[in-house]
């Protein structure tokens, strides 16, 4: 049983607790079905592939991807991340070429780009963030070049909390692909692959969208093809010893994660039913009443935008004189407050705020927090700093 | 097994995966034309998929679904009998001589 006296504020890490239809969904599915989408004709098969396929269209309709088949489940957002930039390479992307990416990006992207750098070659600016740890994509046409062949830009900072505008870069992207790490912000933000003109999205299951830990995907736009990190079993052409070349079977060999999949179809579901600006209106004003807060505490800095800002409730600070695991170590032993303390596997952030190497403590807050808890945060802070 | 749809001919129509198996299954409910998720007859196909059953009266009306959704059909067979098919060619479906 969860610690009822508990303050859980690290949403940005794995969001808690789930909506009680995530957890009946789960379980039901492993209680009353085989788990073998696409690989069998009996009826529980049939019964895993239809959820699968709803989970897929549920995502496509809640990022306006006008193909469903254009969805391709992951075990999670570096996963999808992964398949997207080793993927492209020998496609869109090619020895020598030029990437442009931000100083926010989570190593999810910049272990795989810092690889390809060593490897193949490709040169790699970075997008310079603002002192308010917001990406500057107004230096975005300075750093374009002819061999710019993708853009990966992290749409809301796990760091600073701060939301990068896509549109504006959808808009000067040119001929690159632009390839967006949704991990903190599907589920709060409103996006648009359309609209954005987003060629790949990748997302995660077990943050905002509320699923379980282990499912994930991405969208990619019609047209384009990424090499796959894996090939084996699809359940399709199986007379065939060569990897389907069609979405999603192709990005998709082995048993899927249908236990994920059904809690993350849940999980979408519950947002959508709840709507995305009633969770975000509820997440900014936890927000708000955080930063407000701690402004009036003295020993406390904030790195990040400040509240009238759009912004996630993703808040890193720092505590003068204290070390970050101090300040978390005493938050979650004498205040039952679990928040995240470190780099939070994004040093290029914390580089860029000047926060390196020792990091910072972030609280994190979700739908299922309280204005109650936000105040005991505070509260806990206030005497923490003061000692 | 036989299916109810079977007291009239029917047409079975391929796709490249179950997704779009079941994408063509959401299509053809929405659209209210009676059909069967069947699992691939091993006359046409070794493949362990599955394929849609429809009746042949509504074959134009799918075959238009299908297209105006963007799904690609890998094979589309009239059956005969309870275990003989016989395959549609592209040429027959762009004419439009059958049935």
């Amino acid at each position: 049983m969860p610690d009822k006296s508990a303050i859980y504020a690290d949403n940005a890490a794995t969001s808690f607790p789930k909506p009680r239809q995530v957890l009946d969904a789960v379980a039901a599915v492993l209680g009353s079905m085989s788990l073998s989408p696409g690989r069998s004709a009996h009826r529980f098969s049939l019964e895993s592939s239809r959820l699968i396929f709803d989970t897929r269209e549920a995502l496509a309709e809640f990022f306006n991807c006008p193909d469903s088949s254009r969805i391709a489940f992951t075990c999670n957002v570096t996963e999808a991340l992964n398949v997207g930039i080793f993927g492209l390479l020998g496609e869109t992307l090619h020895p020598g070429d030029h990437v442009i990416t931000t100083a926010l990006e989570h190593n999810a992207v910049m272990r795989p780009l810092r690889h390809l750098e060593k490897t193949a070659g490709i040169g790699i600016s970075i997008l310079p963030v603002s002192g308010e740890g917001e990406v500057m994509v107004s230096e975005l046409p300075r750093l374009m070049r002819d061999n710019t062949r993708l853009i990966v830009v992290n749409h809301v900072s796990n760091v600073t909390g701060a939301v990068a505008d896509l549109e504006a870069i959808g808009r000067q992207k040119g001929e690159a692909f632009l390839l967006v790490d949704a991990a903190q912000s599907a589920g709060v933000f409103p996006i648009d692959v359309v609209r954005m003109n987003i060629d790949m999205l990748a997302f995660t299951g077990h943050k905002s969208l509320l699923g379980p830990t282990g499912s994930g995907g991405f969208y990619l736009r019609p047209g384009f093809g990424l090499r796959p990190l894996k090939m084996g079993g699809t359940g399709s052409n199986s007379e065939t010893e060569i990897q389907p070349d069609f979405m999603p079977d192709c990005y998709e060999a082995g048993t899927p994660n249908t236990l994920g999949i059904a809690g993350l179809g849940a999980g979408l579901n519950f947002v959508t039913g709840t709507g995305l600006a009633v969770i975000r209106a509820h997440e900014q004003r936890l927000c708000r009443l955080f930063l407000d807060g701690l402004a009036q505490i003295k020993g406390v800095t904030v790195f990040g935008p400040p509240a009238d800002r759009e912004r996630a409730a993703v808040i890193s600070l720092k505590v003068s004189g204290k070390s970050e695991s101090e300040v978390a170590q005493r938050l979650d032993r004498d205040y039952h407050i679990m928040v995240r303390a470190g780099l939070h596997c994004a040093p290029a952030a914390h580089r860029a705020m000047g926060t390196f190497a020792e990091g910072t403590v972030r609280f994190s807050f979700g739908f299922f927090n309280t204005e109650a808890d936000v105040t005991a945060c505070l509260a806990a802070l206030e005497i923490i700093s003061g000692k | 097994m036989w299916s109810p749809i079977q007291q009239t001919p029917t047409c079975v129509v391929i796709l490249f995966s179950i997704h779009f198996v079941l994408k063509a299954e959401k299509l053809l409910k929405a659209n209210g034309i009676s059909h069967d998720v069947i699992p691939v007859p091993r006359e046409i196909s070794s493949d362990c998929g599955m394929a849609v059953e429809f009746p042949c009266l509504a074959k134009e009306r799918v075959l238009e679904l299908l297209s105006s959704a963007g799904l690609r059909i890998a094979g589309l067979y009239s059956r005969e009998g309870r275990d003989s098919f016989q395959a549609i060619s592209p040429e027959e479906l762009a004419a439009g001589v059958v049935n």
